[in-house]
């Protein structure tokens, strides 16, 4: 067990040790070409000013970060951990928001945390003036003016009941490091309670599978709200002694050439990536002006959606004469439950695939998958770490043999016991020792291939979205039939994702005007307080959607409508 | 060559509905509204660069910067050059 203690003394040690070693870049639109640069002593320095600038409270707190990708964001978590305090990072909401909604919706989501204080930006903050029921405070950052053009001034009229959370345990664990969201933007968001010990734990099983040393550098575009930004691209180097370089998401989805311009000047040698990235650089090469030197990279890792044989080759055709191999391309399993990774492909190897018709799906009474891949070929994830035991379960709970699949349990030193949320901090019950993932897989040869899924979740680019949060969202827009709204995942097989649809009832009788105003309030409403724009809105009249025998709602079953009638799949 | 105004605003209009499958009208909000998500940007883009036989470097743009027809033409006039 690694106290809360060891933890911070041994990662100040390292930043010591590489006191004059540049561990941090930051790079921020639009200073493309100037990263914010962080030695270990000025790291330590400059954290420890950003904290100290700050009204924190004396007690060991719950603190809420809402900033946008900036080199405060990255120092600031760390100093907080350092300092004792916990912290956990919101999502910063798109550039293209409706900002009154945004706020709005806010005020309710951050008022269902039992959280100690809020630090957000200037003009936000006073946007939201004392509508939380707890304090709040504001950060100065260097290109802050930018962010905060996307709030108007003007307080939200938001009024909400006091809201009590006496009886709950809302005081943290000696050993509790941060909070990690891992999904959820209504009332029920929660988060995984991440310990020293975890931490410690998963940094050694990756820094043993990948061979992880000083000498890398980590090269990111994924956002510290996300558990491969914030641990893989984050923390694992800093912990290490290594380099890593963060650019923003949305400066990278408008152009994602500068990754591989930052991975050629800073000659990195790992970038993690979700599959629909694979596919997006592919695409865009042909387009790409410049040429850049790849050949620094020892793995591309895939992963945080299901690997695709299609992206992996595009990305290997598109970039070969720039450096990448074949065997640079990697996967791995990960979740913000065990931390991070799960498990890895072994380095220098070629991915391991089987074909599907060697996969014995068989007739088993399984309940519904949320989300079955369809391919030819499945893609190995590659080995769990070490001290990581993956087991796949069937009906009724019997293992199953190589080749059969079934549900994902997993046992590793690095899973989490806890969340927190709107009930405080609450303890996480195992199936004798096992969590089970809610993900559909099989084992080959000691690989593990994941290939679908029993929880409604739709990835998009990476993102998990809960069809139940889109649907609550919904279902408040006046005109929408209430309860009679459902949100699912569509393949989007350009990028080797998938996309967010929708389906309402219309609550009066059926016409075409209002179906389109009800379409453009889906889609804003979507976009305001999910961040994802729904690719897909269908706003039908009554008794349209599919229910079950049972009477109830069937997404599988309305899903498959949709398909069928809106976007005439066979 | 660089296209002129009528041709930038015909093929956005192209573009976006190839995008959405449904015609754009003056004014109406694409990125902003949700009508297209962040990786349509792209496409648009993509769409545009082909329909106009320009580049448009992506470098200092926003999605925002494609939000309607007239911030499209504005934006392309401002940096599309001729594609090789």
């Amino acid at each position: 067990m690694t106290s809360h203690q060891d933890f911070c003394t041994q990662l100040r040690e390292q930043l010591l040790a590489n006191k004059d070693k540049v561990l941090l870049r930051v790079i921020s639109a639009p200073h493309f070409d100037q990263p914010s640069e962080f030695a270990g002593a000025t790291f330590l320095a400059r954290a420890e000013e950003l904290v100290s600038s700050l009204p924190l409270p004396k007690e060991r707190s719950v603190i809420l970060l809402l900033l946008p990708h900036s080199p405060e964001l990255f120092l600031l978590q760390v100093a907080l951990v350092l300092r004792g305090h916990v912290p956990a990072i919101l999502a910063w909401p798109t550039s293209r928001i409706d900002a009154d909604k945004y706020q709005r919706n806010l005020v309710h989501q951050l008022s269902n945390l039992p959280a100690d204080l809020l630090v957000t930006l200037p003009r936000l903050l006073e946007n939201l003036g004392g509508n939380l029921p707890y304090p709040a405070v504001s950060l100065t950052l260097k290109d802050g003016a930018t962010y905060e053009k996307l709030f108007p001034a003007g307080q939200v009229s938001e009024r909400l009941e006091h809201r009590e959370f006496s009886g709950r345990n809302t005081r943290p664990s000696a050993d509790t490091l941060f909070l990690q969201f891992s999904g959820g933007t209504t009332g029920a968001q929660k988060a995984i309670v991440v310990t020293a010990s975890m931490m410690s734990r998963q940094f050694e099983q990756l820094r043993q599978a990948l061979d992880f040393s000083a000498e890398d550098g980590v090269a990111s575009w994924l956002p510290l709200y996300h558990d491969m930004g914030l641990i893989a691209c984050y923390w694992m180097p800093l912990w290490h002694g290594a380099a890593s370089l963060q650019m923003g998401a949305n400066d990278w989805v408008m152009n994602p050439a500068l990754l591989l311009k930052y991975v050629d000047r800073y000659r990195a040698t790992f970038c993690w990536l979700p599959n629909f990235s694979f596919s997006y650089l592919g695409q865009r090469r042909e387009l790409m002006q410049e040429e850049y030197r790849l050949d620094s990279v020892r793995a591309w890792i895939n992963c945080s959606e299901p690997v695709r044989q299609k992206s992996m080759q595009q990305f290997a055709a598109a970039f070969a004469d720039w450096g990448v191999r074949r065997e640079s391309l990697q996967s791995s399993y990960a979740m913000a439950e065990t931390v991070f990774a799960i498990t890895q492909s072994p380095l220098g190897r070629e991915l391991f695939s089987v074909p599907r018709s060697e996969v014995h799906h068989g007739a088993q009474s399984y309940s519904p998958l949320a989300f079955d891949l369809m391919d030819d070929v499945y893609v190995s994830s590659g080995r769990p770490l070490s001290d990581t035991k993956i087991k796949i379960v069937g009906v009724g709970g019997a293992a199953r043999p190589d080749a059969f699949p079934g549900e994902i349990y997993v046992q590793t030193p690095s899973l989490f016991s806890g969340y927190w949320g709107s009930d405080g901090f609450l303890t996480h019950s195992l199936h004798e020792g096992w969590h089970a993932t809610g993900d559909f897989g099989f084992v080959v040869r000691g690989e593990l291939f994941v290939i679908g899924r029993f929880k409604d979740i739709v990835i998009v680019g990476g993102n998990n979205i809960f069809p139940e949060d889109v649907e609550a969202v919904v279902n408040t827009i006046s005109g929408i039939y209430p309860g009679r709204v459902v949100a699912f995942g569509v393949e989007d097989t350009q990028y080797g994702t998938q996309s967010l649809a929708v389906v309402a009832e219309m609550k009066n009788d059926f016409n075409e005007d209002e179906a389109q105003r009800l379409d453009a309030d889906i889609r804003k409403m979507v976009l305001t307080t999910m961040g994802v724009a729904p690719r897909h809105v269908a706003v039908v009249p009554q008794k349209w959607i599919v229910k079950s025998t049972a009477g109830k709602i069937s997404r599988r079953e309305t899903r498959e409508r949709f398909l069928r009638e809106k976007l005439g799949a066979a | 060559m660089k296209p002129d105004s009528d041709a930038i605003r015909n093929a956005a209009r192209e573009a976006a509905q190839e995008i959405t499958g449904r015609p754009l009208k003056d004014g109406q909000k694409l990125v902003s509204s949700g009508l297209i998500d962040s990786l349509s940007v792209l496409r648009l883009i993509t769409l545009l660069e082909k329909k106009l036989h320009v580049l448009i470097p992506p470098e200092t743009l926003q999605p925002e910067d494609f939000d309607d027809l007239d911030l499209i033409v504005e934006t392309v006039e401002r940096v599309a050059v001729p594609s090789r």
